[in-house]
């Protein structure tokens, strides 16, 4: 057995504890810039991942892990979420009275759980890695302890999270129950014999619907989405953004992974549940957002209702959906980013997290108005930019499915419903930011020139995608393939 | 003896069930301490459906760190906090009627998957229960998740410290 596959996930863990160590001997006000050294390392890591390509045999430990190209493209996607996560920290740290580079530390450690998650092809992994994931984020959540409203978000998501961890182990209970195996591969098999009736097994069957629980509570998905709004508003914004971007896809891979990896004949089945949840979760998400005032909790909304749209891929069930999850959650990663990166940098010396309190925004700082505005606009799905590439590749895939079923037309309609429903409210942050009256604070804001080389990357990643939308394309239908 | 064992594991069962009800649905007192020892009583039923099943080290484990350990902690933060307002406060009917109405809906489709499916239907699952059997699965077959979970309580521990500390410096 080769360990060395796990090399990504090993150097993480080590640079992790070595942000912690370095805490001890690092005086106080020095600490701020561990946070540069960790995103160095991760941007290390980064680049290592990018020059290892698929092994010959990608298993290890008992085919519990997988190394395909399905987990590559989600360990770079999580490395760069860790980068830009660790870059926004800093510039938040002024605002954690003490712990930051634990504040630091944790985040490697919520990414190293992503990137197992990536490689899960086992249930107990699969369990054990969203764990870490989970609880890493329950003290990254209430990491503010002086703020009551980032305590009681950390409470919320851990009695929530606690909950769906419970429905979701009660599951692979009865999946092992029944089928007698956590590896994927050995379900998928049984699956696909007749004489083993694991198909038609109800208990099974039962196991994955509680599973599913726990995992469309990560990505928040109707009807496991009620504590998406409270805890992006109340959790530090680094959080919120890791929240959103990192979690949301650690669920989403193992989601794939688990429909259609291990049970593909069951997905097959369930197509019509799919339909069902992802026009609830558009819906809901796209029309709580509209009555919004604050910026965190309306991307709370807003998050949830592009689980929404992710999930559209997933019910068409099709190489070509699948690969449009990809491109379109490696779209949303800069989008969000870009939108917190401001929020995090404007809202500094205000403390306030109003949509009115963005006013004047273009006068303060011209890039971070453009930045934010590019974010709306791309999350809006407005062409040229990732936004739009995504959506129109979800809903490309879901019409030609929708010649088979036709609920699928069904849903593409409640997508296009949505996206006119959620321009109203991201154009109401573009109208807050350029035509919403005088700025009650004039002065410029001050960018240090890391926190203009996040902007910049989110926005470079932003056009980039739209405008040649290719290479990407490219790289998640490879990585799709790897489910053939 | 296997008229024995099936005896037991429906008086374990039942009173499994009927302890877990009263954690949450005391018609006789409404004190967390209660409810609590309720808590108890529901893990040592637990253990003995471990230990009917073979797996005695689950069926220690359960008894050693649930109802002993974790308990000992609860019971102390019930005590150490002042919960007279929690007997008194009254279950609203709306969240009453939305608990019952999902409760009865997991159980409506539980129970009929349940009864949808033959008894020893599907591949019985290869469990060996013995502490050295387990050890030597923890060390092979899941090596990797035992390994994972040391780095979860290293964060557990790490946030616990953090959340808890007195001073914030």
């Amino acid at each position: 057995m080769n360990v060395l596959i796990l090399k990504h996930e090993i150097t993480l863990l080590l640079l992790a504890l070595g942000v912690m160590l370095a805490d001890l001997w690092l005086p106080p006000e020095r600490k701020r810039g561990l946070g540069y050294l960790a995103s160095a390392g991760v941007g290390a890591i980064l680049i290592c991942s990018l020059l290892t390509s698929v092994p010959e045999s990608p298993f290890a430990f008992r085919q519990m892990y997988v190394l395909d190209g399905m987990a590559l493209f989600f360990k770079r996607f999580f490395l760069v979420a860790t980068i830009l996560v660790l870059l926004m920290a800093v510039e938040f740290s002024d605002r954690i009275q003490a712990g930051i580079s634990e504040y630091y530390s944790l985040i490697l450690f919520a990414s190293a759980g992503m990137m197992f998650a990536a490689s899960a092809n086992d249930f107990a992994l699969l369990f054990v890695a969203l764990e870490l994931i989970t609880v890493t984020f329950y003290v990254l959540v209430s990491f503010q302890r002086g703020r009551a409203t980032s305590l009681e978000a950390g409470v919320k998501y851990l009695i929530i999270g606690a909950l769906s961890s419970a429905f979701m182990v009660f599951g692979i209970a009865f999946i092992f129950g029944t089928s007698g195996s956590f590896n994927f591969g050995d379900i998928a098999a049984k699956l696909a014999s007749p004489e083993a009736g694991l198909v038609n097994n109800k208990l099974f069957l039962f196991g994955l619907l509680f599973l599913l629980v726990g995992l469309g509570f990560k990505i928040a998905a109707v009807p496991f989405q009620i504590w998406a709004p409270d805890v992006y508003q109340g959790a530090p914004t680094p959080t919120t953004a890791f929240l959103a971007v990192g979690s949301k896809a650690a669920g989403m891979v193992l989601l794939m992974r688990v429909l259609f990896v291990a049970v593909p004949e069951v997905t097959a089945q369930w197509w019509k549940l799919l339909v069902v949840i992802s026009a609830l979760t558009i819906l809901y998400g796209n029309l709580c957002a509209l009555p919004q005032t604050n910026i965190k909790r309306l991307l709370g909304y807003s998050s949830i209702s592009h689980a929404g749209y992710l999930l559209l891929g997933i019910a068409a069930a099709t190489t070509a959906g699948q690969s449009a999850v990809l491109y379109y959650l490696s779209g949303y990663l800069f989008t969000v980013l870009a939108a917190f990166v401001v929020i995090v940098l404007v809202l500094r010396d205000t403390g306030a997290e109003e949509i009115s309190s963005l006013a004047g925004l273009h006068q303060r700082s011209p890039l971070l108005a453009a930045a934010m505005t590019i974010s709306m606009v791309s999350l809006a799905g407005i062409p040229p930019l990732a936004g739009f590439f995504g959506k129109l590749l979800l809903i490309k895939s879901a019409l030609v499915v929708g010649a088979e079923h036709q609920s699928f037309y069904w849903l593409v309609g409640i997508a296009v419903v949505g996206v006119v429903i959620s321009l109203a409210y991201y154009l109401g942050v573009v109208r807050a930011i350029y035509w919403g009256g005088e700025a009650a604070e004039k002065s410029a804001v001050t960018l240090s020139l890391p926190a203009t080389l996040t902007v910049a990357a989110c926005l470079v990643g932003i056009l980039f995608i739209g405008i040649y939308p290719n290479p990407l394309m490219k790289a998640a239908e490879a990585a799709v393939l790897s489910f053939k | 003896m296997e008229n024995a064992q099936a005896y037991l594991f429906y008086v374990f069962a039942a009173l499994a069930v009927i302890c877990a009800i009263m954690v949450v649905a005391n018609p006789f007192s409404r004190s967390p301490v209660t409810s609590a020892m309720f808590l108890v009583l529901t893990m040592g039923c637990l253990a003995g459906l471990f230990t009917l099943l073979h797996a005695f080290f689950l069926a220690a484990v359960q008894i050693l760190v649930y109802a002993g350990a974790v308990m000992v902690l609860f019971l102390f933060v019930i005590m150490l906090l002042d919960l007279k307002e929690e007997q008194r406060r009254q279950v609203k009917s709306l969240s009453l009627v939305a608990g019952l109405v999902s409760v009865g809906a997991i159980l409506a489709i539980f129970v009929r998957s349940l009864i949808a499916t033959k008894p020893g239907e599907g591949a019985l699952a290869n469990v060996e229960g013995s502490t050295s059997k387990l050890g030597k699965l923890l060390f092979t077959q899941y090596l990797l998740p035992f390994e994972i979970v040391s780095v979860l309580l290293l964060v557990a521990m790490v946030g616990v410290v953090l959340l808890s500390k007195k001073d914030l410096k």
